[in-house]
């Protein structure tokens, strides 16, 4: 720092281009950039020309000496010629942006606002997740679908195994010899009958009798009149099966149809907690945190991100530096994303993790759901950035009514949500940023959970459970390219990058031409 | 994540590098205006080195002038040139001045290393250079004592002293200070003069208004005075001053005998009349200050009469407005 301005007993500084002048070799020269990097170049040369020469002479030359104080001087010289175009663009981009990044997160640390934001989400997101871990813990009864765990003549053998051994499930008289055989309970013959699907979606030919009411397989009688007369009433040619009418490439199954007595008494609970924690996953993913926190939270802490300092008279401070207001405005929402990111991420590893444990599952963590919240958190942090932008540049655009413009284009959002859930192919909503959002959660529930159709559709062949309207609900497969998550993904993250960069662009032009009053 | 770089370095149409020869300020006919308000008629000034007074009352376009210069606003018509690029397009030459806004408004949670230190990052210096940096101009403009205590505890004069300080961190050569002693005490008040006169001693380009003429005086002999948006008067003060000193002018003095004293000043071939506005005041009419000036401490002598007090009630911008509009006219 050899120019200090508060050193006064040095000698007034000395503009750079005196001090060319004074330099005999150069001063026939104008002093200009391009003359100047001519002369460190020039310079350089000679001195590399010297270096060689003392080592070829292996003797300490002073010419070589001179040439390198003179190069180092010219050097000296252009960089300070150059000071103010490095300094501002290049070699101090990063300084400023950090810089401007730590001032808006210290900045949001003294707000109430911040705080009062943050924990609402935080206390929103508990009380859900409490709900979720009441429904998860208390049981669900089992049903008996197709009736047979009863003893309807009161001989102490369920229907279904006085079938087996062609007893009259009806007559009290006629049961298995009591010797022989031992009587079930009743509840072997509940939830015995399980949905066999192998997941294929080519193969519309699916289901296995289990229990063998069907097909009669392993009853004593085998021509019993307890077996269905028609054992095809799907009249697929195939007896006792289930058929499967699917879309093998956008993995759809529009029907489900079975032949008496298949797959008729599945483990209800099995499929109501599945079915129950899925429409959770995705309902509380896409309306809880990619919505409701990504669009509130940046209500809040954005819209003031710019207009506030405006506003208080403050923004001066920044903007009488030498950067860009552009650049102020990109680093201040560089802030802001340092401070919501983190935040969605913790929420929602908080709730993955708590689901996680209470979620049906064979092992004691679901891990499976955690590319379902991988893309709930993408689609969190996709709309945040892209709902920051657009209100921090509202708030850029119109400081008085900035606010208000936010709301109403909040109100536009989330009446686009709701009809995305709905109908995700109306071509009104692809003007949203939800629904981009929501449409990424569609396409990695899609990776997650490959057989969501199946498990909509079995829950409303099961129409007493009334949980396929949830899951239903909010399900849809991905719209944008039909049958491939892959692409659907990729194109709703592009889609979401284009409504920040544009939203970005306009606040970035708008505030160029911001007086500052 | 986008920086514009259209606006930086090589902005708009011309590149920019500091041109040794250019004025640091120039404004080529400026007018601003609000709306149907006038904030800055045609306006035309170069600026170069020195403390230059920018004298006005409220409403002058003082502010609006500095705000043009700085790039906070755009000029209605004319050009703004800040070390010979446009300002508002090109924050570039920011880092060559120091800007203290009249704005009362800072970060009050910050303590003012913080403040000074963040702010200085943004020339491009890296933290320590820039902490170091702010302490040395806390340090010189008194506030190194209290560098870590928070903004929002600081007196009026310490916040006035901390904008200064941040606005000199980067070695600035140009320093525009609007209203640096607005609502000071006594003690901040010369503290802060100090350290404007010292900044103009090392040969800076030192820009500072204010409405009291008593105020710039004590900073500087070259001063520009604004009214109503115009550039009424541009020069040294003591030429002004010789012009006023022809003018009718008063002189009051606080004495326990006003009429005895008032006798002793009769005689006096410039004095043209006294007065009594009060008990214990007696008010000298001249045409000529300095002489009466000369002759006032001898005249004092002479009378044997107790002076408490000597003013000069047309000692201010009122009157000097007041006398340079009419002579205009």
């Amino acid at each position: 720092m050899e120019d200090d301005p508060t050193d006064f007993s040095r000698e007034p500084k000395v503009p750079a281009d005196d001090v060319i002048a004074e330099q005999p070799n150069i001063a026939s020269n104008p002093p200009t950039f391009e003359n100047q990097v001519e002369q460190a170049v020039q310079a350089q040369a000679s001195a590399v020309a010297n270096q060689h020469q003392v080592a070829t002479q292996s003797q300490h030359s002073p010419m070589a000496e001179a040439a390198v104080s003179q190069f180092q001087r010219v050097q000296t010289q252009a960089a300070q010629a150059f000071r103010p175009l490095t300094n501002s663009v290049w070699s101090k981009l990063d300084r400023k942006a950090t810089a401007v990044t730590e001032f808006t997160l210290r900045q949001y640390r003294t707000k109430n606002s911040t705080w009062v934001v943050l924990g609402i989400g935080m206390v929103f997101v508990a009380m859900i997740l409490m709900f979720y871990g009441e429904a998860m813990s208390s049981g669900f009864d089992s049903v008996d679908n197709d009736g047979d765990s009863h003893d309807y003549d009161g001989d102490g053998y369920p229907t279904g195994q006085e079938r087996i051994y062609g007893t009259n499930p009806w007559d009290e008289n006629s049961h298995p010899d009591p010797e022989l055989v031992a009587p079930d309970p009743p509840e072997k013959w509940i939830d015995e009958d399980g949905i066999d699907w192998d997941g294929d979606y080519s193969n519309p030919n699916q289901g296995y009798d289990d229990d063998g009411d069907c097909t009669g397989a392993g009853w004593v009688d085998s021509q019993s009149f307890e077996l269905p007369v028609n054992q095809d009433t799907n009249r697929d040619g195939i007896d006792c099966n289930v058929r499967y009418t699917m879309n093998s490439t956008t993995k759809t199954i529009y029907l489900i149809k079975a032949d008496p007595s298949v797959d008729e008494d599945p483990d209800d609970e099995e499929f109501l907690k599945e079915s129950l924690h899925r429409a959770f996953v995705l309902g509380f993913g896409k309306i809880g945190f990619a919505f409701l926190i990504g669009i509130f939270v940046p209500l809040f802490l954005a819209t003031g991100l710019v207009r506030d300092e405006m506003e208080r008279g403050t923004l001066h401070y920044i903007m009488g530096k030498p950067i860009a207001r552009a650049e102020i405005l990109a680093y201040r929402l560089l802030g802001y994303i340092a401070l919501v990111w983190p935040y969605a991420t913790v929420l929602i590893l908080l709730t993955a993790t708590v689901t996680g444990f209470l979620a049906p599952s064979d092992s004691i963590f679901r891990f499976h759901d955690l590319s379902a919240w991988l893309g709930v958190l993408l689609a969190s942090w996709l709309m945040m950035l892209a709902y920051g932008t657009i209100f921090c540049t509202l708030g850029v655009i119109s400081p008085r009514f900035g606010l208000w413009i936010a709301i109403g284009f909040g109100v536009w959002e989330f009446a686009m949500a709701m009809i995305s859930l709905g109908a995700p192919n109306f071509p009104l909503t692809w003007l949203s940023v939800s629904h981009w959002g929501i449409e990424i959660i569609n396409c990695t529930s899609v990776l997650a959970y490959p057989d969501q159709s199946y498990l909509i559709e079995i829950a409303s062949m099961n129409d007493d459970w009334g949980s396929e309207a949830a899951l239903a609900g909010f399900y849809s497969p991905p719209s944008v390219v039909a049958g491939s998550p892959f692409a659907s993904l990729l194109i709703s993250i592009f889609v979401l990058a284009l409504f920040t960069i544009f939203a970005l662009f306009i606040g970035q032009s708008s505030l160029k031409r911001k007086e500052l009053n | 994540m986008i920086p514009d770089l259209s606006q930086v370095g090589t902005a708009e149409t011309q590149e920019w590098a500091p041109v040794a020869e250019a004025p640091h300020i120039m404004l080529d006919h400026v007018t601003k205006t609000y709306g149907s308000v006038m904030g800055l008629n045609d306006v035309s000034i170069a600026i170069k080195g020195g403390v230059t007074g920018i004298l006005g009352q409220n409403g002058a376009g003082k502010s609006t002038l500095f705000k043009l210069i700085v790039g906070r606003l755009q000029p209605s018509s004319g050009n703004v040139h800040l070390f010979g690029t446009n300002p508002f397009k090109n924050p570039a030459p920011y880092s060559r001045i120091g800007y203290v806004s009249e704005s009362e408004h800072l970060y009050d949670w910050m303590t003012g290393l913080d403040f000074v230190a963040t702010l200085a990052r943004l020339y491009g210096y890296t933290r320590d250079e820039a902490k170091e940096k702010a302490l040395h101009v806390l340090d010189f403009v008194g506030l190194s004592d209290v560098a870590n205590k928070e903004i929002g505890k600081y007196s009026k004069g310490m916040r006035q002293r901390v904008k200064i300080a941040h606005a000199l961190v980067n070695e600035p050569d140009l320093i525009i200070l609007d209203e640096p002693l607005a609502g000071c005490d006594p003690l901040a008040r010369t503290t802060i003069m100090n350290v404007v006169r010292e900044l103009g001693a090392t040969g800076k380009t030192v820009l500072v208004s204010s409405h009291i003429l008593s105020e710039i005086e004590r900073i500087t002999e070259q001063i520009m005075i604004l009214h109503n948006g115009r550039l009424l008067a541009l020069g040294n003060l003591h030429a002004i001053r010789e012009l006023l000193d022809k003018h009718p002018h008063r002189i009051l003095l606080r004495t326990d005998d006003p009429r005895g004293l008032g006798t002793a000043f009769l005689p006096h071939k410039d004095v043209y009349g006294v007065r009594f506005p009060n008990s214990d005041e007696l008010v000298v009419e001249t045409n000529n200050l300095s002489s009466v000036h000369q002759a006032l401490p001898s005249i004092c002598h002479q009378s044997g009469i107790r002076v408490t007090a000597i003013e000069n009630p047309d000692d201010n911008l009122e009157s000097l407005l007041g006398y340079l509009i009419e002579g205009r006219s």
